[in-house]
């Protein structure tokens, strides 16, 4: 050992017959050891094996929820969905003046996308 | 994978190899780990068959560990060394109150020139005089100066600390010292040590 014998109070000699006279595992041991270590590796293969078996396939929902980016997309599509609805159905009086403000005040359910002018010079290139 | 493949790899290594199924890597470690968690401890407990129920057990425990084991986390030997000395700890604790009389014979037939029969005759000397010593001592001695390891790794086993290890060895190299002090000359130890 790393101290020397005075340092281990004359003991070397009794360490050194003990480290040279170990108990060696007896071949009865050594097997029940090993069939352990085998039993333990085939039970976890089978819980491996059955986990696999029940684990499910994934449905169309839950494939279309994927698609999206996962349930906290989802829940942020809903809201709005709802937040939508609510506004079609019962529009605050302020978002109603807002929504036609932009478009005059002839007729306030005709909205044109391009203006009379526009339609007179089209007709014309078009010959 | 084949047994020769698998002797030169690191411990954990191989127990990972064994988690994911690989037969040679249950032999391996089988034989790699049982002779050493044999062999401590007996000396820790002074009995062959107790030995082998706690050196099995302690590979019991190795085998259901595998799949967590975190590689370079910790030494599986570290590791292994705990857990025998917690088992023995369990053992040792149900043993008392048991009477003097089953503790076994000090050897009076010393054996003369035979080399073998001197070397078992001061190693069953000494482990007598082991079991003789209060359980943290007896392990810090067995693991610094019979398995050989080094004192930090001592502490790591025995989760104390560097300056509790070398109290330890150094109070229970005394107290053999003293029990094995009346016996060096039947043992073949002349007056200089």
């Amino acid at each position: 050992m790393m101290d020397d014998d005075k340092m281990n109070h004359g003991l070397d000699g009794f360490f050194d017959a003990a480290r040279k006279t170990a108990p060696a595992p007896s071949a009865e041991l050594l097997a029940r050891v090993l069939d352990d270590a085998q039993a333990t590796q085939a039970a976890a293969g089978q819980v491996a094996m059955a986990s696999a078996v029940v684990t499910p396939r994934p449905t169309r929902l839950r494939q279309l929820v994927d698609l999206l980016g996962g349930w906290p997309a989802m829940a942020g599509l809903a809201t709005a969905g709802v937040a939508g609805l609510w506004l079609g159905i019962s529009p605050p009086a302020a978002l109603t003046g807002l929504s036609l403000a932009g478009f005059g005040e002839a007729d306030p359910l005709l909205v044109s996308m391009i203006s009379g002018d526009e339609l007179d010079l089209l007709a014309l290139e078009e010959g | 994978m084949p047994l020769d493949a698998l002797d030169d790899l690191p411990d954990d290594t191989v127990l990972t190899l064994f988690a994911n199924g690989d037969a040679s890597a249950a032999r391996v470690l089988t034989l790699r780990f049982t002779p050493r968690v044999l062999a401590h401890a007996y000396r820790l407990l002074g009995d062959r068959d107790e030995a082998e129920d706690v050196a099995q057990e302690a590979m019991m425990r190795l085998w259901r560990i595998a799949p967590e084991w975190r590689q370079g986390e910790a030494k599986v030997t570290t590791w292994l060394y705990r857990v025998v000395a917690n088992l023995c700890a369990d053992r040792l604790r149900r043993r008392r109150g048991v009477a003097l009389d089953s503790v076994p014979e000090p050897v009076d037939d010393a054996p003369g020139a035979d080399d073998e029969l001197m070397r078992q005759a001061r190693a069953d000397a000494l482990q007598q005089a082991l079991d003789a010593l209060p359980a943290r001592q007896r392990q810090a001695v067995v693991l610094r100066h019979i398995e050989g390891f080094s004192n930090p790794d001592i502490a790591e086993i025995m989760e104390i600390g560097v300056e509790a290890v070398e109290s330890l060895t150094a109070r229970g190299k005394r107290a053999l010292a003293a029990a094995l002090a009346g016996r060096r000359e039947e043992l073949g130890f002349g007056d200089d040590g």
